[in-house]
């Protein structure tokens, strides 16, 4: 049975940055099982309404709601983290904030996932693709049932892509959601059902990944 | 561990990780802090002067039998001020622009009414406007005053010259021109020689009074000249560099700097990592944020404090100086550190949030520090708008707390009153901060 509410919904939530508006007013639901592909061109406010989202942006207009209990993770496009701590110690200090319950074994145990250093190496020199991969790790610390990731395999190598997606997977089999932003059409026709797409701060289209093919006049997956 | 205790611990942990900033920090405002010092001792003890010579003032002068070599005169009087020499035109022309806080002119004809000994030669003084000329005004005085102790202890000598020839008789001179005395003993002796009767017993019993009178001159010309003497008793207090207000100083100048920096920084490079996005929605609030930036700055300045405090205490152990109570105050002093780090934590707090980015916000609070510093060292009877502005902003009450907890007989009434201020200024802040944090997020 469906439950009553969302595990997240944009209640006519849209973002300005003093005079220039950045996100439109967006009604959006995610429910649980879900996979949302937000696409659009560069500017168009996907990383807004994910920030919007995850809560780490106030709306300057509607509100955001969350079902009660629902934990959310996010992974900005942007990594997020510490750089001159390491990998390990990132990983340890947010697995305290988000309250788990054995923060070294967490960090440990994404280490181990997500193939990352354990050395004390200040994370700020590590690659590219290992910060992302640490960015993803902090992301599904506190077992989130929402994950929010904002071009997330922009600089990862198709073995670690491979990884991602079964993580999400993975969750959304237990009853998680998943929305992702993307450039990439390919990520869309596999891993989305839903698609949001974005231009120019507005909401332009909002379906099934089926209904966005048709209204372009052609499949993805063809 | 609660959340802002996570976030203090990690700031502790890149701190430490920078130990070049750190040093830089630590070294940067003690470094500052000497240097105000130095410039403030020297500034306010030797104001420059100008002295204009209208009378072409000979190499030496004689009066009242005593030569004085002008030069070496002026030089040995002139302790407090730095006299220098320049025309009229010139003297104006600096005094007009403030090089020089005031002008002291030697009109023509000064030395010729000095040898006259009739009536007082005059000095010229012209003053700047300004804060300190009361200031230079008392040392010229005391300048005059030096000089004519100097000139006054010729004139007694000379006086007492002619009193011992009044005394004993004999050749002198007088205004420059030969005379032969008596004197009294001699009278004596001649009226002893005399056929004695009623009148010459008179003259004799005259004369003894006269002579036992002349026989206290000295003394009692010298207490005329000087009806208060002051004795200067060997130095036993502190030198000038341990005083309890250069360490009352260093310790607010370092850690107005160090706290005013590192929150300011600390709080900024949240957004500068992009981390602030991922505390915000939910893992830590601002305002929790905000304080741990507080908590930092107040951690850091007990411990840099103390250290501070304990170098002044063994120095003063080990050099056996008297004053103050070093140790039994520490824990006072403690209190005073974390009240005055909290307070300026939160300042900078507020300078991070409203610069935005770590350089910006570095670089704002590098800016803000001294003039803070500065408007706390100017004295508020001095100029009263600079200290209701400084009454505004943590640094004088930390001073104030410091120098009261550190050596005041009975502390307890100034450090409460400026504990409260601290405490009333740190919430001010740091709510301003919370607010401001919010830009942090855009």
């Amino acid at each position: 049975m469906t439950p009553p509410t969302p595990l997240l919904a944009a209640r006519g939530a849209g973002r300005r940055f003093g005079h220039k508006s950045a996100l439109e007013p967006v009604e959006l639901e995610l429910w649980d099982g879900d996979a949302l592909a937000l696409v659009g061109p560069n500017g168009a406010g996907k990383s807004t309404l994910l920030s919007l989202l995850a809560g780490a942006l106030e709306a300057s207009v509607g509100k955001v709601e969350r079902r009660k209990g629902a934990r959310v993770g996010w992974a900005p496009q942007r990594p997020a983290q510490y750089g001159r701590l390491s990998a390990r110690e990132n990983l340890e200090l947010f697995a305290r904030l988000e309250g788990e319950h054995d923060p070294r074994a967490a960090a440990e145990r994404l280490l181990e996932t997500f193939e990352l250093p354990g050395e004390p190496e200040p994370s700020a020199n590590l690659s590219v693709g290992n910060r992302q991969r640490l960015n993803l790790a902090i992301s599904v610390l506190g077992s989130p049932d929402v994950l929010l990731l904002d071009e997330p395999t922009a600089a990862l190598d198709p073995d670690q892509r491979r990884r991602l997606w079964d993580r999400v997977s993975a969750l959304r089999a237990a009853g998680g959601a998943v929305v992702f932003a993307t450039q990439n059409l390919e990520e869309v026709e596999r891993f989305a059902e839903r698609v949001a797409a974005l231009r120019e701060g507005r909401l332009v289209f909002a379906g099934t990944r089926d209904e966005y093919d048709r209204a372009h006049g052609e499949s993805l997956s063809a | 561990m609660n959340r802002i205790a996570l976030l203090l611990r990690k700031d502790v942990l890149v701190l430490r990780r920078s130990p070049l900033l750190l040093g830089i920090l630590i070294a940067y405002p003690l470094t500052i802090a000497l240097l105000v010092g130095l410039v403030a001792s020297y500034g306010s003890s030797k104001p420059r002067v100008a002295f204009v010579d209208e009378d072409n003032l000979p190499a030496s002068v004689v009066l009242g039998g005593k030569r004085f070599d002008v030069s070496h005169t002026i030089d040995q009087v002139s302790n407090n001020v730095k006299l220098v020499r320049l025309s009229s035109d010139e003297a104006d022309r600096q005094l007009a622009d403030g090089r020089v806080v005031a002008v002291v002119t030697v009109p023509p004809g000064f030395v010729s009414t000095l040898r006259g000994m009739v009536r007082s030669p005059q000095l010229e003084l012209q003053l700047s406007t300004g804060t300190i000329s009361s200031r230079v005004e008392q040392q010229v005085q005391a300048l005059v005053y030096s000089l004519n102790r100097q000139l006054q202890r010729a004139y007694i000598a000379s006086n007492l010259r002619y009193m011992k020839l009044i005394l004993h008789g004999g050749d002198g001179s007088f205004l420059g021109a030969p005379i032969t005395v008596l004197g009294i003993e001699r009278a004596q002796r001649v009226l002893r020689s005399m056929p004695q009767s009623p009148r010459t017993a008179q003259l004799l019993d005259f004369l003894h009074d006269a002579r036992l009178a002349l026989a206290n001159t000295n003394d009692a010309l010298n207490s005329t000249a000087h009806p208060i003497e002051l004795v200067r008793e060997p130095a036993r207090g502190r030198t000038w560099a341990l005083s309890a207000e250069v360490q009352a100083y260093a310790l607010g100048l370092t850690i107005t700097f160090l706290a005013l920096l590192l929150a300011a920084g600390s709080l900024a490079a949240e957004r500068d990592e992009n981390v602030i996005g991922r505390l915000a929605r939910g893992l830590v609030g601002l305002g929790e944020l905000v304080w741990s930036k507080v908590a930092l700055a107040a951690v850091v300045a007990v411990a840099l404090g103390l250290a501070i405090a304990v170098a002044f205490g063994l120095i003063i152990q080990v050099g056996n100086v008297t004053g103050g109570e070093p140790w039994r105050r520490l824990p006072l002093l403690v209190v005073g550190l974390l009240l005055a780090g909290g307070s300026l934590g939160a300042l900078g707090a507020l300078l991070g949030a409203l610069a935005r980015e770590a350089r910006s916000a570095s670089l704002v609070a590098l800016l803000v520090v001294m003039p803070i510093v500065f408007l706390g060292l100017i004295p508020a009877e001095v100029v009263p708008p600079a200290g209701w502005l400084s009454d505004l902003l943590p640094f004088a009450h930390s001073v104030r707390f410091f120098r009261s907890a550190l050596y005041d007989l009975s502390p307890w009434g100034e450090v409460l009153r400026e504990g409260l201020w601290l405490v009333v200024l740190g919430a001010v802040f740091g709510g301003l901060a919370r607010v401001g944090a919010r830009r942090l997020l855009v």
